[in-house]
């Protein structure tokens, strides 16, 4: 069909544009993007997924023997992303419950659930359906031929009213203390990393480093099974930040509503036009951490993952220079608390991410 | 039980209008749609919709009248119209709940982001707002005045003046018909366009759908006038009057909250036109 | 009060030729002012629209039932015309959904709980001819039809990316506004606001009707609870969707004369959408269940033999369950950027909810105590009700916590939450009416044996589905989502084979059905036995073309507030 064609296509295309990008980033010695406004616009797509491919062709065996984010190798010449082994935060297959949490937020929410919700849910489900049982095994025909003519009890009736209100009393506590956790806001000096949800793709913009916007799109699902990582979550561009501090995350949407969702960081918070969301992200630990768009945003709702990936500032730092991003202290980085609305590009037609990279291989479409 | 009927409900013969309104509807706004993106044939779609729709209107109404004039409305049956008209009222007031909703949102939190907007209300983009003590004040003025017509009307019809019921319903026709003149000398000369921000929409489609229902209230005071002439009304029954002038009062009380939210609180602090 | 039914059964057969002189085919079914073939042609007209929709949700889980596309490509093509390409098929899984959810939500539940029972038994539960506005009575019928037309248009002409509204039944903007141009969208809208004004039509009527044509002696606090039940539903509509209404024109207008209510760049507010969505829509899914409760508790009472426990809190408990439905309406939206107070309000208020059900479903089950129960297929699919609803309720709790709903909004655990209450909850009590009355809508007895069959297979069937589903939202998997991630495959492949069981249930239905209009018995009157006791028992089955000639007296024999004890008589 025709998207094999594509694929195909793409794929012969790829080593080229490789090749092309290795070329014109020599005198700049890094693997730098440059700034995507102006390169994205002229290779849709090709620009931001050449990255991640030229690395993996250029590093293949650094990758192999580099132990992780820890390795400073790895580090010293420039910034490579995790490998597949970092995955954390991921869908079990057949798994009955949440995923795995990897935040503060995330721990409180389990237990909110696991241990309070939970059991009280439960337990009221099974006293109603022993209650049934009981009438129904008790109070048949057979049983008891003669009905009763009782049609109150006020004793009783005041408590099942009561005893509802009481139990919903104990597990409002708790909730609210959590939503209250929810909202604290990051420190002053926090990182701030500005989200775009985009029909159908997310960007990502670093405001406190030089303001670029890194595009992340879905790897199609041969790509994703090479290096590794899920179908249908893994992502070219990858969210970098750093693990184990506070960062402010905004978020928007250009077009329609999106929703950026990370299940084991517990986190989601809309994409909204027109609005800048705010809420504290804390991952505890460097890992790769899937999230998917959970709102429905069109055609391509269900094809616009979120791959967080955290690692230690140093890691991040190096991420930010490959980007040619700019560091606290090296320049004066233009950092607007909260950064501008941008123009929607993706309503652009061929705007950057825009391509068709991610339905290229979508299985089992020979229909 | 002689297998007649011993109530006094309203029991009635089948009618073929509630299907062909019902087509009516279906066919008219199908014909919107193809309006609205300019598809073939939508005029006469939605003409043939729209035309039926009056029509079923009219004979519809008409039917009603000439089972009041035969007999049918039984007290009870009486009682059942003031419960479903009262009814409609409350539903309608919960329509232009909806309108003021949007507006006290666009007021209180205006848009920070939106360039035409400015995190101001009135917006940027409006230069000037009408000014609401002149002829919004003034149309505030005629319809409290057609309200107090209106009920001169009802006294007089208590009180079997049809002389009084025909002029005091003259009086709010043409109070009405004037309120809505104004109205659209107003909107020809509004400082402000239709739509293209949250003051050009919240305005417009508010006192717009306000406007409509004027509309209609009129029209069926005019009906009434029509019914007095014909000597319909009673002392003791006279509902599609009584309905009327709820409606009537309904929709003045609407413009009040209009004329309070919309032009004075909301166009505080711009340039006045 | 066997007696009772009896005496009215001869009277009006004597009469026979007066009360039961029927219009021709054309004016009796087209142009009806009559209750209760109103209410035969809702229930005709919910069983086809279910069908339609059963059938959809049936392409849904093939489509899930494995990773990768299935059957979208045939559904795109068909509806597109040509080969689909990757776009049209996502996008046709976004139609599907739309014009499923839209169906069961205002052409089958509504129409059937409502429209169906409600006409037909209303009046007839509270001793009165027929309905207050009769005329108006069909139109809302027909209005509904037409309504269903307008959606049955949209899949068929351009929607944005594709033939069809890819919108999801919330319609959100701007996906609906800006988001889709083309034709598909406004018949959608159009279809919901038609829908709508029927309603409140019928809202109207049904009002009007309980307040003034209760027979005499027929006080509001002797009224049977499904009257009440109705009544409380009629109000939650009449102020609900006219908000509705206010917000499907906003996006009319959006879409075609340049406001910007949902517009940001013209500073309107996406989130103004689903507030005024939600400000009807939270109300819409208690409408949807409450005339459930009603017909809960007349089952229940019925094959108890025994009066309905704490009448008047079940009652009143309604009321509750009706006024606190409308300040909760923000737990839909709890991702959107809430402030936290906002949050907290809105989790704390949610919860309340549970009490007044939680009185109802404590009620159903203390009327059972003590009582004498006779596991006929009614009562069978009400005890599935109540177990059933009460799983769908507590998920509903669990939800309800702002910090909780973060991580599970959107995904799974909210589809199984709501098909919990609605497929497992507002269906089953459908059914289990459906069974009560049918020999009592139609004059003939229907098979008990393939109604508890039905029941069983039903039962198990919707449970395979949505129950894993649970699991699939806690691990993550977001709703509206044609494919997806190898981790959720094993659950949904049992999602899909529960479809498979349910569906199978379904044609034991359909056989019934065929069962009891060819080899069904003539049903008698009261064909349920002494704890039938509310006035439709008192009539012949089908009763009388026009009933209660002369209206009934209810006699006081109980305590005053005893409902299920009055007796009705005739007065001459
Ligand atoms: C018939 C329809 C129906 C009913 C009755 C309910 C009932 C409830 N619903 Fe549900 N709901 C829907 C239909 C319904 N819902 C739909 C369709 C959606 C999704 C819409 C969409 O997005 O498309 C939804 C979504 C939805 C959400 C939003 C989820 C999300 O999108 O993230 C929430 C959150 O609060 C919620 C909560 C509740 C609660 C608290 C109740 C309560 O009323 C439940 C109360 C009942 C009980 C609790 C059980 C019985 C009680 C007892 C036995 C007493 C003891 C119990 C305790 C002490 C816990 N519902
Ligand atoms: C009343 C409401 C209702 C009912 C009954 C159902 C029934 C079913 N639903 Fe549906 N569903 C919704 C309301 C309902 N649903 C809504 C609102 C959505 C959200 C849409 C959106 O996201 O926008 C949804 C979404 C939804 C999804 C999620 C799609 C997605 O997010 O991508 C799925 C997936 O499995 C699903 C499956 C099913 C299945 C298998 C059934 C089966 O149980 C169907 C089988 C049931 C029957 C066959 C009974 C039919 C009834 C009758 C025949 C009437 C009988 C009448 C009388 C007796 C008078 N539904
Ligand atoms: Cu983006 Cu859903
Ligand atoms: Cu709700």
């Amino acid at each position: 069909m025709k998207f094999g064609d594509i694929a195909r296509k793409w794929l012969h295309v790829l080593p080229l544009i490789a090749a092309v990008l290795a070329l014109t980033s020599l005198p700049q010695v890094s693997l730098a993007q440059p700034a995507p406004a102006e390169t994205a616009v002229q290779a849709p797509a090709a620009s931001a997924q050449s990255v991640n491919v030229a690395d993996q062709n250029a590093a293949p065996a650094a990758a192999a023997e580099a132990s992780g984010p820890t390795a400073q190798g790895a580090a010293a010449s420039g910034y490579t992303p995790l490998g597949p082994e970092w995955i954390k935060g991921q869908p079990t297959p057949g798994a009955l419950g949440f995923q795995k949490q990897y935040s503060n937020i995330g721990d409180e929410g389990l237990f909110m659930h696991d241990v309070v919700l939970l059991p009280v849910i439960t337990a009221v489900t099974l006293l109603v359906l022993a209650l049934l049982l009981w009438v129904i095994v008790r109070y048949n025909r057979r049983r008891n031929p003669v009905p009763s003519k009782t049609s109150h009890n006020t004793l009783i009736e005041v408590i099942w009213t009561a005893v509802p209100v009481l139990i919903l009393v104990v597990i409002a506590i708790p909730s609210i203390t959590l939503l209250a956790h929810q909202y604290q806001s990051p420190p002053k000096d926090a990182l701030t990393v500005k989200v775009t949800g985009y029909q159908w793709y997310w960007g990502y913009a670093y405001p406190d480093n030089g303001g670029f916007e890194v595009i992340s799109n879905m790897l199609p699902e041969e790509e994703a099974l090479k290096r590794g990582e899920p179908s249908h979550l893994a992502v070219d561009n990858r969210l970098v930040v750093p693990a184990g501090e506070p960062i402010r995350l905004q978020v928007t949407g250009a077009d329609v509503i999106h929703s950026f969702a990370v299940p084991s960081l517990w986190f989601k918070i809309d994409a909204v036009p027109g609005r800048l969301n705010e809420r504290m992200l804390f991952i505890k630990e460097p890992g790769i951490y899937y999230g998917q768009c959970s709102e429905l945003c069109g055609a391509r709702h269900g094809y616009m993952p979120i791959a967080v990936e955290a690692v230690p500032r140093a890691q991040f730092e190096a991420y930010i220079r490959s980007q040619g991003g700019t560091l606290g202290g090296e320049e004066a980085a233009p950092a607007p608390a909260a950064a501008p609305l941008q123009a929607p590009e993706s309503s652009v037609e061929g705007a950057p991410g825009a391509g068709a990279a991610p339905t290229a291989a979508a299985p089992g479409t020979e229909a | 039980m002689a297998g007649a009927k011993n109530h006094d409900y309203h029991i009635l013969p089948p009618d073929i209008w509630p299907l062909i309104a019902a087509i009516s509807v279906v066919t008219s706004t199908s014909g919107l749609v193809l309006y609205m993106h300019d598809l073939p044939a939508h005029w006469p779609v939605f003409g043939i919709g729209i035309a039926s729709l009056l029509a079923t209107f009219y004979f519809w109404f008409s039917n009603v009248v000439k089972e009041a004039q035969e007999g049918h409305h039984t007290p009870v049956v009486q009682l059942h119209m003031r419960y479903g008209m009262i009814l409609f009222i409350a539903s309608e007031v919960m329509f232009f709940v909806g309108w003021f909703w949007a507006w006290f949102d666009f007021a209180l939190f205006p848009s920070q982001l939106s360039d035409v907007i400015g995190g101001q209300f009135p917006p940027k983009a409006i230069e000037a707002v009408m000014d609401p003590f002149s002829l919004p004040l003034l149309n505030t003025l005629i319809l409290l005045c057609s309200g107090t017509t209106v009920t001169w009307a009802h006294h007089c019809l208590i009180n079997g003046d049809r002389d009084g019921l025909k002029k005091g319903l003259w009086l709010t026709v043409l109070l009405g018909m004037l309120f809505t003149s104004i109205q659209i000398y107003e909107y020809a000369h509004a400082p402000f366009a239709f739509g293209q921000n949250t003051y050009g929409s919240g305005f417009y489609m508010a006192t717009g759908f306000h406007g409509f229902h004027v509309l209609v209230g009129t029209i069926f005071l005019i009906v009434c006038l029509r019914r007095a002439y014909l000597g319909h009304f009673t002392p003791r029954q006279h509902f599609g009057f009584e309905a009327a002038a709820w409606y009537w009062h309904f929709v003045d009380v609407v413009w009040l909250f209009l004329f309070v939210v919309v032009y004075v609180w909301g166009g505080w602090g711009a340039q006045y036109h | 009060m066997a007696t009772t039914a009896d005496t009215f059964q001869a009277h009006t057969e004597e009469h026979h030729h007066d009360a039961d002189h029927k219009p021709a085919f054309f004016a009796r079914w087209f142009m009806s002012t009559n209750h209760k073939d109103i209410g035969t042609l809702y229930i005709i007209f919910a069983i086809f629209a279910g069908i339609i929709g059963g059938a959809i949700s049936g392409l849904m889980r093939w489509e899930l039932a494995e990773p990768g596309l299935q059957v979208l490509g045939q559904v795109a093509s068909w509806l597109n015309g040509g080969q689909a390409d990757f776009d049209q098929m996502t996008h046709t899984w976004n139609v599907l959904i739309t014009a499923h959810g839209l169906i069961m939500v205002f052409f089958v539940v509504m129409p059937a709980t409502m429209g169906g029972f409600g006409n037909w038994f209303v009046p007839l539960m509270i001793g009165a001819p027929d309905m207050a506005f009769p005329r108006m009575n069909n139109v809302s019928f027909w209005l509904t039809v037409a309504g269903f037309c307008s959606l049955m248009i949209s899949p068929f002409v351009p929607g944005g990316t594709a033939a069809g509204p890819g919108i999801g039944w919330t319609l959100y903007a701007p996906l609906s506004t800006s988001g889709s141009v083309g034709p598909a969208v406004d018949f959608a809208i159009f279809s919901v606001h038609i829908a709508g004004a029927a309603s409140i039509m019928s809202a109207i009527n049904f009002i009007t009707t309980i307040f003034n044509m209760r027979a005499p002696g027929m006080t509001l606090h002797k009224m049977p609870l499904f009257a009440w039940s109705v009544l409380v539903t009629a109000f939650l509509l009449l102020l609900a969707l006219p908000v509705l209404a206010a917000a499907l024109t906003m996006l009319i207008t959006d879409r075609n004369f340049g406001t910007t209510f949902f517009d940001p760049a013209g500073g309107g507010d996406p989130i103004l959408y689903q507030h005024l969505f939600w400000f009807f829509g939270h109300p819409e899914v208690y409408i949807m269940i409450l005339p459930g409760f009603g017909m809960i508790s007349q089952i229940v009472a019925t094959f108890s033999k025994k009066p309905v426990f704490g009448y008047l809190g079940m009652a009143y408990a309604m009321v509750a369950i009706g006024v606190v439905g409308f300040i909760v309406w923000a737990h839909h939206m709890y991702t959107v950027g809430l402030d936290v107070n906002t949050k907290m309000y809105f989790t704390a208020a949610t919860m309340v909810i549970a009490v007044p059900t939680g009185i109802k479903i404590f009620s159903w089950i203390a009327t059972m105590w003590g009582g004498s129960l006779e596991f006929k297929s009614p009562l069978v699919w009400a005890l599935g009700f109540i177990f059933l609803f009460t799983v769908g309720g507590v998920t509903g709790v669990v939800l309800a916590n702002g910090g909780i709903d973060d991580n599970l909004h959107d995904t799974y655990y909210v589809v199984a939450h709501f098909h919990y209450v609605l497929s497992l909850g507002a269906v089953f009590s459908l059914f289990a009416g459906f069974y009560y009355w049918f020999p009592k809508m139609s004059g003939r007895m229907h098979s008990e044996l393939l109604a508890h069959l039905h029941f069983w297979g039903f039962f198990i069937g919707v449970n395979v589905i949505f129950f894993p589903q649970h699991f699939l939202g806690m691990n993550g998997m977001p709703r509206r989502y044609p494919d997806y991630a190898l981790a959720y495959e094993f659950w949904n492949h049992v999602s899909s084979v529960g479809y498979v069981i349910m569906a199978l249930s379904m044609l034991l239905f359909f056989a019934n059905m065929i069962y009891a209009f060819t080899v069904g018995k003539k049903a008698p009157a009261n064909y349920w036995g002494e704890g039938a006791t509310t006035l439709e028992w008192s009539l012949s089955s089908p009763p009388p073309y026009h009933q209660f000639e002369t209206l009934p007296v209810i006699e006081d024999h109980h305590s005053h507030h005893d409902a299920i004890g009055t007796t009705p008589s005739a007065a001459h």
